[in-house]
């Protein structure tokens, strides 16, 4: 019978160790992972120590489903104020959700890289290049005469042709109404249509002359 | 006496699959908001599974959330 009271006290005192550990161990990992999320670590220890005092209760199950599904501090904005108080696992009505969940991104650089338009020519080929220098060039059958002219030298270019224009790092292009005619990926710029957006376009055409657009 | 073994034995089956099923819906509402905080962070929700190893699972899920490097990025410490 001794041996026996000795056995069961072993085993208690094994659980009860077990149980110390896991609890300490508990709250360390809760004080981190609330820290992760953007709370203060306070938080994660003090729904761990309330667990322990109403023990197999749905206690834990309820704080566990509420710091799944609250808002993270986390996730707020970098110019918010973190004035997360008391609104932790342990509960408390959400306060009103901000307008968004991630912080708005960074503004985008301007691309301040230049174009160039690249074809080939029956007689050769040719390569343009659109550095930003100018606000407006125009593209033209005839010999570059102007450091704002860009000579696409083919009988079916216009003379001039087509005007491109640069404006906050993106490029349009305008049909200045000649036969050959001015195509954007294929398809047809008039004169009415005004000066078009070509920054993501991949292919131009003037005449029967294929240009690749690409920036420089 | 073969009656007594069989019922005993029957008993007992009964017990582990109540056991078994008890287990299953406790883990299943333990899953369901652990899934959710590890995709939070980043992780597979796939690792709230660890949910379903009794005694342990909990803590190796824990552990894993607390001692790594959460993908999606954590607070800073300066908002802690």
């Amino acid at each position: 019978m001794g041996l026996d009271l000795a056995a069961l006290m072993g085993i208690l005192g094994l659980t009860g160790a077990f149980a110390i550990v896991g609890a300490v161990l508990a709250a360390w990992m809760a004080w981190r992972i609330v820290e992760k999320a953007g709370l203060p670590g306070w938080t994660g220890l003090g729904a761990v120590l309330l667990t322990l005092a109403v023990v197999s209760s749905i206690v834990p199950l309820v704080l566990l489903w509420v710091f799944a599904f609250m808002r993270w501090p986390r996730d707020e904005p970098a110019g918010a104020a973190p004035g997360y108080g008391g609104a932790a696992p342990a509960g408390g009505p959400a306060r009103p959700a901000p307008t968004r969940a991630l912080a708005p991104p960074a503004a985008a650089l301007a691309d301040r890289r230049g174009w160039k338009l690249v074809g080939g020519l029956p007689g050769g080929s040719v390569a343009l290049a659109i550095d930003g220098s100018a606000t407006a060039y125009v593209l033209t059958g005839a010999p570059a005469a102007e450091p704002t002219e860009l000579s696409v030298p083919d009988p079916s270019v216009g003379r001039p042709h087509a005007r491109l224009l640069i404006a906050a790092g993106r490029l349009g292009l305008e049909d200045l109404g000649t036969a050959g005619g001015t195509f954007i990926d294929g398809a047809r710029l008039s004169p009415e249509h005004g000066p078009r957006d070509i920054s993501a376009a991949r292919a131009i055409r003037l005449g029967t002359v294929e240009l690749t657009l690409s920036r420089a | 006496m073969t009656y007594v073994v069989a019922w005993i034995l029957g008993l007992g089956t009964l017990a582990l699959l109540v056991l078994a099923i008890a287990h299953l819906v406790v883990a299943l509402f333990l899953i369901i908001p652990t899934w959710r905080i590890c995709t939070r962070a980043g992780f597979s929700g796939a690792l709230s599974l660890f949910h379903l190893v009794p005694v342990i699972g909990w803590m190796i899920v824990m552990a894993v959330l607390a001692f790594s490097d959460w993908p999606n990025g954590e607070a800073s410490p300066a908002r802690r």
